[in-house]
């Protein structure tokens, strides 16, 4: 009889303070206890990292709307598909063509899109991925400039299914890779666009802005020092760092005021950063973001 | 004893079967998708957040927000408008830039044109009472 009281109390009170059934804290322990396989992070620290990384199509809206031209020879060319048999090299290549598909969406540039869309399907199949892009869907909604939403929609549903996939196969390195190929091809394009338009100071405050990516990608990277392949993209990224260090990004908060219109509270910020770069900052930002984008793509 | 023993078991169903219920009641994932067509017209669709705070007095996601871009960010629930939800925004330095309670007032969406670029805190909080279960949309526009 005391036994079973016991049994009782001890179910009662583990109800009571944890929320949570004793088998699955025994199932959640046994899972922290196989992380040490894994990067030796946790799964929701590399998801809050890679989920506030900005999509690289809000650069390409601001490309466009700066009235830049669309140019297709900034981008890779889907020739280059069967260059990349490391998996390192097509996650990375992945989320550069993931980015040109977004560029040439933006400009309603039917035709490149689609050559994109073909690539990517590829690469996703051969990194096993391929199950999360219903090629269809994303080639109607890329081919009409006005389904950017939908696009941004679905591409970001993926990703974030293709983070928790691929985490619960111990393959999140290829989450990073996937975005950090996107922002560098991202920061190509801006780069090259900042240098053709030199009076644009918009343009190259956002490449100054990117110091801020940089930062946070690199804390992803920290966490796989054991890949050399990742090592080495890493040695890569510091070098772009060091361009980034020289461009000082000034904070000064003001308390912001807010109003109901219409039920949507609206807020004036009041608090403002300034970025001071230079079109020499832009210049060398830009060479070495090319050369680490040519390591890749070749 | 007996009746003692009867007590404990009862509660303890109780308690384990209320978890269960809270758990499975809680489909923060329609929720946040059924946030996102919300967003008003000319917002970009960036990310969907589940707001599942059982047994949590918090929720917290954050983004890069950058300077010249505006930002909407709603809030739905079962029930009642935004069933005690109130998202807050707070800078990099912990600063609290806007909320969807004002005065007060309860709304279901903010719009914070973006002044300045940094690493932004999005916090979900709970008012009570709330059965603390929701989802939310963030959009951009230039």
């Amino acid at each position: 009889m005391r036994f079973i009281l016991l049994v009782t109390v001890t179910v009662v009170l583990f109800s009571c303070t944890t929320g949570k059934k004793p088998d699955e804290q025994a199932f959640l322990k046994s899972l922290d206890s196989t992380k040490t396989d894994g990067p030796g992070v946790d799964e929701e620290v590399i998801n809050a990292i890679l989920e506030q990384i900005p999509s690289p199509l809000e650069i390409s809206v601001l490309l466009k709307e700066s009235g830049s031209k669309y140019n297709r020879n900034m981008l890779n060319s889907s020739n280059n598909l069967p260059k990349y048999n490391s998996n390192f090299k097509k996650a990375l290549n992945l989320g550069i063509y993931g980015t040109d598909l977004g560029y040439t969406n933006i400009y309603g540039q039917n035709q490149d899109g689609i050559k994109y869309i073909s690539s990517i399907k590829s690469l996703a199949d051969e990194l096993n991925i391929g199950q999360f892009f219903d090629v269809e869907t994303i080639g109607r909604l890329a081919t009409n400039s006005k389904n950017l939403d939908s696009l941004l929609l679905i591409t970001t549903m993926n990703f974030n299914q293709i983070n928790h996939y691929l985490q619960s196969q111990s393959r999140d390195n290829l989450s990073v890779l996937l975005l950090t190929g996107g922002w560098l091809e991202a920061m190509q394009i801006t780069c090259q666009t900042a240098v053709k338009n030199p009076a644009n100071k918009e343009l190259q405050e956002k490449i100054g802005e990117q110091k801020i990516i940089l930062e946070q990608i690199l804390l992803l990277f920290s966490f796989y020092k054991d890949d050399a392949n990742m090592a080495s993209l890493s040695a890569d990224l510091e070098q772009l760092k060091s361009a980034f260090d020289k461009i000082n990004i000034n904070y000064t908060y003001k308390e912001s005021t807010m109003e109901i219109v219409d039920g949507v509270a609206i807020i004036k910020d009041n608090s403002s950063t300034t970025i001071d770069i230079t079109p020499q900052n832009v210049e060398e930002i830009k060479t070495i973001t090319d050369s680490i984008r040519t390591k890749i793509i070749s | 004893m007996k009746k003692l023993v009867f007590l404990l078991l009862l509660i303890s169903s109780v308690a384990v079967s209320s978890n269960e219920l809270t758990e499975q009641n809680c489909n923060a994932d329609n929720l946040a998708n059924d946030c996102i067509p919300k967003l008003a017209t000319g917002f970009n669709f960036l990310k969907s957040y589940k707001v599942n705070g059982d047994a949590k007095d918090k929720v917290e996601y954050s983004y890069v927000f950058t300077k010249g871009t505006q930002y909407m960010i709603n809030v739905c629930a079962n029930g009642t408008a935004t069933d005690g939800i109130v998202v807050n925004l707070f800078d990099k330095e912990r600063n609290k830039v806007a909320s969807s309670k004002i005065n007060g007032q309860f709304v279901s969406a903010i719009a914070y044109p973006c002044n300045a670029t940094g690493i932004y805190y999005i916090q979900y909080t709970f008012d009570e009472p709330s059965s603390h279960c929701g989802g939310s949309a963030l959009g951009f526009k230039r």
